[in-house]
């Protein structure tokens, strides 16, 4: 094994993904502050510019919850309960602080208890509106004035609108050599696997903006120059979810024969398809990207017009996905308890469907402990599709 | 919600009259085409009431009909129809059952649906949803339905209020939550400007929301009456008294409904009259909607000499005086006050007390007013709305206020599989006995 810190590109992927949040321990005792956050509505760029090293919270689907439960109901997303578990037990006792955005039910109903058991000396709940309209815009301004008031008042930082303006420059770089990495699973066989891919998603999720950035660019490096390698007749797949953040998921895909070649999930390509316009206000840019931009189940999207064209706002980049990716097949995995995602199955599975791909819709725990009778069901499913 | 199969005895003569109120709402819905009114799907505590009645249109509440199918355990055919179309089972079950009674209408032609319970709802001329802090169905809900009613315009509004953080005052906040909420509504009003053909008839508003005012006030009036010993009317009664005020504010009704009970509960008062005879224990139902189709279990505490002369749930209103209401000539900015306020008048409380939570404020509150000597929640499986959070609710009351005695019941509003009567009355004969030895340490 190499030694730490000399790895690169998928090694340090990996290594990041093993001992998640090594890194962040590192830049700690270097003096940074960590800022943990947990969805695709974490305000990163506005935590880079108040100079803290944004984290993203993940759980562990091979470990038993064993003492959140005595805090935390059994009714809130298994994701949520799995991820507030490892924080009571202390897996994230770096932390200075955390941005707990206003997604869902399960996070919004929980905020009292992570703030008040956690204990952070910086906690701020980010109360992003579910709306979209003109209003909304302009009440998002105001949460990111809070947002930043708060910080500056924690830190100590002025965060100006030079500084905003180049964090916000940062993360589009990082979103922008994302995109060109996926960009290499387009080929038949992809030149990068699908549990590569989830490798290096949570590894940069742990890492602050610039290193993400630099440990994409290699894997880019070391992934591009391969030789696709693999039967071409091999089912394409697009993997559809929120927080899914594990090899086992993926693995199960590939296990069985198939090429996982695009998401549509909240660490994947949900954080990274949709930039904040540098050419406009950098409030007004950052309040349009996470209201409007942004593909999440828990921002309400009308038109106005048809309910087709709804459907087209709502769901329309996944046909994108399916046309250039070529997906022959695609997974809806969603969480138990989960309302966003639960209340528009009928719909994404319709709308897909109607694309002329097939979809499998697979509702579990974030544990293992379903894990056998998850992998028949997608074996059954690739051999339908076969 | 009424009527339910075992038959809950109802306390006051005034809360009888209930069934004939959700009757009423429901028939309404069914009328309105032939009196060329517009139907509009809704959901309590939005904010939108009163618009809805000044514009004439008719509000069809799913979380009504749902109740009334639990209450009737007559909801599991759209449960399952619902299921049958990927539905998860632990979503919310007011949302799953009636988007379950909408497919079965569609597949009937969109007419009246002939064993639907009470008759079931009018098909909507639209859908009038509300995303805000109150839950995620508050708008997945109306856009789950559009899925089966496509050519049904939905509107999603906003209704924020600050969230509470012990060191961060909310006042300054409220400016902008408040200016939101009220911009919000004027879209909304717009929606159905468009949708009725009809303009806002902005002094009926008016009106109307004075109204609202005077009945939110004499709502609580009526319902601090219930501090007498014995107290004249419990959660059991209130879980149907509640109608009125949740889904026909702005209506006339509603405040005579009111008027009506306050006059009974002073009566009782006057004539000694309680809901437990005698009166041994008294309990506040702390948080949780009930389960619709076991309201019998508030008679079966009331069996024990338990009474709950007090509630938060569906107590969705406070004295308009409490609020301190900045002065304003727009009805809907006095909307918006009104619910923001509502939500955030607990917090100056909640801060100085270190380590408590508004709504835990809002339970001693209540303990020390209605003099109760035990706790109980309900947690139903299928919201997370009201029911996550309870433990630690529970845990903060312990901790900041003193060790009363807690029950946290489970189960659920609408799904009948979730519920075990024996197990519940195991629980709450334990509970009991607990309060009783609370009761005679604290003497
Ligand atoms: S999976 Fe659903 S409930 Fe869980 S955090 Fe994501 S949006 Fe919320
Ligand atoms: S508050 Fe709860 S029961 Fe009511 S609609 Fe929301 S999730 Fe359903």
């Amino acid at each position: 094994m190499a030694e730490l810190g000399v790895e690169k590109g998928l090694a340090k992927a990996e290594k990041y993904y093993n001992d998640y949040g090594s890194r962040v321990k590192e830049l700690k005792t270097e003096g940074k502050k960590i800022i943990g956050y947990i969805s695709a509505l974490g305000p990163v760029e506005v935590l880079t510019a108040a100079g803290v090293v944004p984290f993203r919270l993940k759980g562990n689907v091979e470990e038993a919850i064993t003492k959140g439960d005595a805090y935390m109901e059994t009714i809130v997303c298994p994701f949520v309960r799995n991820v507030f578990d490892a924080s009571i037990k202390g897996k994230f006792s770096f932390l200075d602080g955390m941005v707990l955005p206003h997604q869902c039910d399960s996070l919004d109903r929980t905020s009292d208890v992570w703030r008040d058991y956690l204990n952070l000396p910086y906690f701020h709940f980010f109360n992003v509106p579910h709306v979209t309209d003109d209003p909304s815009i302009e009440f998002m301004k105001e949460l990111f004035r809070l947002l930043i008031k708060t910080l500056e008042d924690y830190t100590g930082n002025k965060i100006t609108t030079d500084s905003l303006k180049k964090a916000i420059s940062f993360h589009n770089e990082n979103r922008r050599l994302m995109r060109d990495l996926y960009e290499l699973r387009k080929s038949n066989p992809p030149l990068i696997s699908g549990s590569e891919m989830m490798k290096v998603l949570v590894a940069v999720m742990g890492l602050p903006v610039n290193e993400s950035s630099e440990l994409i660019k290699e894997v880019i490096e070391e992934v591009k120059v391969r030789k696709p390698a693999g039967p071409t007749q091999n089912k394409r797949i697009m993997l559809i979810g929120d927080q899914i953040d594990s090899v086992i998921i993926t693995d199960s895909i590939e296990g069985a024969g198939a090429y996982l070649v695009m998401d549509d999930i909240s660490i994947g390509s949900k954080m990274y398809y949709q930039d904040v316009d540098e050419d406009k206000e950098p409030l007004l840019a950052l309040a349009e990207r996470y209201l409007r931009k942004l593909k999440i189940p828990t921002t309400f999207v009308d038109t106005g017009g048809t309910y087709e064209d709804n459907l087209n706002a709502r769901f329309g980049h996944m046909r994108k996905y399916i046309d250039e990716f070529k997906v022959n097949g695609a997974i809806l995995f969603v969480y138990k308890y989960c309302d966003p995602y639960g209340f528009e199955v009928p719909a994404i599975k319709s709308y897909i469907e109607s694309a002329g791909v097939p979809v499998l819709y697979l509702e579990d725990e974030y544990s293992t402990s379903s894990l056998a009778r998850m992998k028949t069901r997608i074996e059954a499913f690739l051999e339908m599709i076969a | 919600m009424a009527e339910e199969k075992k038959g809950r005895a109802v306390a006051t003569k005034t809360a009888a009259s209930i069934p004939k109120f959700v009757r009423g709402n429901l028939a309404a819905t069914l009328k309105a085409k032939e009196e060329g009114k517009k139907v509009a799907y809704a959901y309590i505590a939005d904010g939108q009431d009163e618009i809805m009645r000044a514009m004439d249109i008719v509000p069809a509440w799913g979380e009504s009909f749902a109740g009334v199918c639990a209450a009737k355990r007559d909801a599991e055919k759209y449960l399952q129809k619902a299921e049958s179309d990927n539905f998860s089972r632990s979503l919310c079950t007011y949302a799953t059952c009636t988007i379950g009674f909408d497919m079965v209408r569609e597949e009937l032609g969109g007419g009246a649906v002939p064993d639907a319970p009470w008759g079931g709802m009018g098909r909507p001329d639209m859908i009038l949803g509300s995303a805000q802090l109150l839950c995620d169905p508050r708008f997945k809900w109306p856009q789950a339905t559009q899925h089966y009613l496509r050519d049904v315009p939905v509107f999603v509004g906003s209704m924020y209020y600050p969230p509470f953080d012990p060191k961060m005052d909310h006042h300054e906040q409220e400016k902008f939550y408040v200016k939101y909420a009220r911009d919000e509504l004027r879209e909304c009003v717009k929606f159905c400007e468009k949708h009725t053909g009809k303009k806002m008839d902005w002094d009926r508003l008016a009106q109307i929301v004075e109204l609202s005012d005077k009945t939110w006030d004499l709502f609580i009036d009526t319902y601090e009456l219930r501090k007498a010993f014995p107290t004249p009317m419990d959660t059991g009664d209130a879980m149907n008294t509640m109608v009125p005020l949740t889904f026909n504010l702005g209506t006339q009704e509603a405040y005579d409904f009111y008027k009506q009970l306050y006059d009974e509960l002073q009566d009782k008062i006057k004539n000694g009259i309680g809901v437990a005879d005698p009166e041994k224990y008294r309990l506040i139902w702390a948080a949780g909607l009930p389960s619709w189709f076991a309201l019998g279990d508030f008679q079966y505490f009331n069996s024990k000499g338990a009474v709950f002369p007090v509630e938060v749930t569906y107590r969705g209103c406070e004295k308009i005086e409490r609020l301190e209401l900045p002065k304003t000539d727009d009805p809907l900015e006095h909307i918006a006050w009104r619910w923001v306020r509502y939500w955030t008048h607990w917090y100056d409380k909640a801060r100085k007390r270190p380590g408590s939570l508004p709504k835990v404020e809002r339970i001693i509150e209540y303990i020390e007013e209605y003099k109760c000597d035990g706790v109980v929640f309900h947690s139903a499986f299928s919201c997370r709305s009201w029911h996550a959070g309870i433990i630690h609710q529970a845990e903060t009351l312990k901790k900041v206020y003193k060790e009363i005695p807690i029950l946290i019941l489970e189960g659920d509003i609408v799904d009948i599989s979730s519920y075990n009567e024996a197990d519940t009355h195991n629980r709450i004969d334990a509970f009991i006995e607990a309060v009783d030895a609370y009761k005679n340490r604290m003497n």
